[in-house]
């Protein structure tokens, strides 16, 4: 089942002179798990806000095509009926600590209060994400008062404690050390497997690599291709496009050894040992 | 593009976030006042602002947000709401009019919004205090003119005006300096008065 | 982090009543004294605002208020005293300086009024954290929205008050002079001021779409995390005020 139909998708923001999305278009299916990658400014934000209705109707501009998201037509619906399907995650978690609670407890529970669920569902649901997102002994701290890895953290929680069908996330792991980074997509990819259909903006491509299904390539606000991982990295062109492919294409690259029987060169270490001891062959 | 009325009362997100803002910059202002021990309260930056960027309404709620707010740490400042709801709708006002182009104009603006502040403040100095302001020069200024002319109104709108008008300018100086130094799209944000244009 | 609100934790019965009663009780002891204007009647109404201040163990935190508003008080009994224009009655003479007895009936008259309203206030203000307040006018019909925006000033300020000592302290080991002249000092305030502002400025477009993004603007009935704070005798002591208020005027006009 389609989750998500974006056709001839074009946005120009107010005061800008070129579009930032230039007639995209492509589809994603319910539980599937995207990575969208490109050079800064390529448009991966501002699609990743076309998505929840921040493009238009927070920023205004000039807006053409359509996009659907869980059936509704983002055009002609608010955001606030928007968002109780799709949830996002920014890139800087400091401005999204609403600033009006005191602990973490009470943070994750503000989209939960204003989409009116009942106190005993809040506090099921709260204690379910603080345990998902491993901050359970932070949860009477000030939001203010984290680390940038946790504000990181307490920003997912709050966004998947409101249950969304969809989830987009903005470069969320940015503030994360490696190993908190792993953890956090572990949940996050939990989540994809329980059937919620997840949107990844990122830098790091050996992790879309590891855990997406299908990558969204975006230069200059126009989607450039839409594949596995491994068709994606394997590109000659990647390079002109401003991506770098995760480390282990580039050695498999520099060696010349592809995937057996493919045109493609491994993405994952997994992969990459795989072909290179030969077992794959 | 037509702009929407500046009394809309339907305030967006932006318009609505930028309110504890300009709190607290008057917050900070007065702050940095008294550290750097100017001569000035500087206590009206955020409103002044927010007016300018939001419009009337969202000047005038900044306002009283603010003296709501610095009721709890000195509760005589409620009393004063007043005066900061008339100063956010004064400029509010004065900028969607278009009449804040100009370090000169905005000159001319801070006496306006600086008598307005005083037309509002006087009756409630009488009320409260029995006309002083608790300033220095403005209460010695006061006790001239009660000893000459024994008008209460008049030494007390004099005590006031010497206090608020010098502040004021400096205040709507400041904004203006500010607001010139905001990015575009920054400013543009909080106007809400544009329809989404179609590219189809 | 610092908190800027007066509000002191405790367990007095005073810190128990709701924050929709002590709202009440700041227009009822503002009106009283407006309706029967005796200066008993003040100084009961004082007496008994100090009586809770003392019974919820917070009137140590009133002290400063207090002290900064005799400050302005002192100025208006010398002012009033000597210099009211009704004043006829000569009450004594310091040098050349003649007291009033009409100017110091009058200010004693401002004093009463001063300390009321602020002992008012202060009960609300030092019993009752902030967004409990907040939340309990929301619960009776004020719009989330603007909730937010008062709740939110707490936590921004002391949020801006830590960049701003930051950039202070930057400015001031590149050289900046913050004290001197008043030129000096004057000349200081805007690169100091400025950049806290524009940042704080620029974050409210982020802020104001992740607010978006979790329902801000949702015409769903709200819910709330607590369970609301009830006071058992919050209904009694709301029309006990009324009733006092409708008796003072009562006794205004017959009596």
């Amino acid at each position: 089942m389609k989750r998500i139909v974006v056709e001839g998708l074009k946005y120009k923001y107010p005061l800008a002179d070129s579009l930032a999305l230039n007639d995209v278009t492509f589809d994603i299916k319910q539980g599937e798990f995207i990575g969208i990658i490109g050079k800064n400014l390529a448009g991966k934000s501002t699609l990743c806000q076309a998505l929840v209705g921040l493009v238009p109707h927070f920023y205004k501009g000039a807006y053409g095509g359509k996009v659907f998201v869980g059936g509704l037509e983002v055009k002609n619906h608010s955001i606030a009926d928007i968002s109780l399907k799709v949830g996002m995650v920014f890139q800087n978690p400091f401005t999204q600590v609403t600033g009006s609670k005191m602990t973490v407890y009470e943070e994750i529970a503000f989209g939960l209060e204003n989409i009116g669920v009942p106190r005993s569902e809040i506090i099921e649901r709260i204690d379910s994400v603080l345990n998902l997102l491993k901050i359970e002994q932070v949860k009477d701290h000030n939001p203010f008062d984290l680390s940038g890895g946790q504000m990181q953290r307490m920003a997912i929680a709050s966004i998947i404690a409101m249950k969304p069908d969809i989830l987009v996330l903005d470069e969320p792991t940015s503030q994360l050390d490696p190993a908190g980074s792993e953890e956090v997509f572990q949940a996050i990819q939990s989540l994809s497997k329980q059937g919620i259909t997840v949107i990844l903006a990122e830098h790091k491509m050996e992790k879309i690599a590891q855990y997406c299904d299908r990558v969204l390539l975006l230069n200059n606000g126009k989607v450039v291709d839409f594949d596995t991982p491994g068709k994606v990295f394997s590109r000659e062109d990647l390079e002109e496009k401003g991506v770098t492919a995760p480390v282990y294409t580039r050695v498999c690259k520099a060696l010349g050894v592809k995937k057996a029987g493919t045109d493609e060169y491994p993405v994952t270490l997994e992969e990459a040992e795989r072909v290179l001891r030969g077992d794959g062959a | 593009m037509k702009k929407q009325s500046m009394w809309s009362l339907r305030l967006s997100t932006a318009a609505l976030v930028l309110i504890p803002v300009a709190v607290g910059v008057n917050y900070i202002g007065k702050l940095l006042a008294a550290l750097l021990k100017l001569p000035l309260w500087l206590d009206s930056i955020g409103t002044v602002l927010a007016a300018m960027l939001g419009g009337p309404i969202v000047g005038a709620l900044a306002g009283a947000i603010n003296n709501i707010i610095y009721g709890f740490t000195d509760p005589i400042s409620f009393v004063y709401a007043i005066t900061s709801v008339a100063i956010g709708l004064a400029v509010g006002i004065l900028f969607y009019k278009g009449f804040i182009t100009s370090w000169g104009k905005a000159v001319v603006a801070g006496l306006i919004i600086g008598l307005v502040a005083t037309v509002v403040s006087t009756p409630i100095n009488i009320g409260f205090w029995g006309g002083t302001t608790g300033n220095i020069w403005g209460d010695a200024l006061y006790t001239f003119v009660l000893a000459k002319t024994d008008s209460t109104w008049l030494a007390s709108l004099l005590d006031e005006i010497v206090v608020d008008i010098p502040d004021k300018i400096v205040v709507v100086l400041v904004s203006y300096g500010i607001f010139r130094g905001l990015p575009q799209n920054v400013i543009q944000l909080y106007t809400n008065n544009e329809k989404i244009e179609t590219l189809d | 982090m610092k908190s800027i609100s007066l509000y002191e934790e405790g367990t007095s019965f005073v810190h128990d009543v709701d924050p929709i009663t002590k709202l009440w009780y700041i227009p009822f002891a503002i009106l009283i004294p407006i309706i029967l204007p005796l200066f008993t009647v003040s100084f009961l109404l004082i007496g008994l605002s100090l009586a809770l201040l003392l019974a919820a163990k917070v009137i140590r935190k009133t002290i400063p208020v207090f002290g900064f508003v005799f400050l302005i008080l002192i100025t208006v009994v010398l002012i009033q005293g000597m210099f009211k224009p009704e004043n006829e009655t000569v009450l004594f003479q310091i040098g050349p300086l003649t007291m009033y007895k009409e100017g110091l009936l009058f200010a004693l008259t401002i004093t009463l009024r001063v300390i009321n309203i602020i002992g008012a206030f202060m009960i609300l203000v030092l019993t009752t954290k902030p967004s409990d307040l907040v939340e309990a006018l929301v619960r009776k019909g004020m719009s989330p929205r603007i909730g937010y925006v008062v709740v939110s000033v707490f936590q921004i300020i002391p949020e801006m008050m830590a960049t701003m000592s930051t950039i202070t302290d930057a400015q001031r080991a590149r050289g900046m002079e913050t004290e001197g002249k008043l030129l000096v000092r004057i000349k200081a305030f805007l690169p100091l001021l400025g950049p806290v502002v524009l940042g704080s400025l620029i974050n409210t477009k982020e802020r104001a779409m992740a607010l978006e993004v979790r329902g801000f603007n949702s015409q769903a009935p709200k819910t709330f995390l607590y369970e609301e704070k009830t006071y058992q005798f919050s209904k009694i002591l709301q029309m006990g005020m009324l009733l006092l208020t409708v008796a003072a005027v009562v006794w205004r006009i017959f009596l």
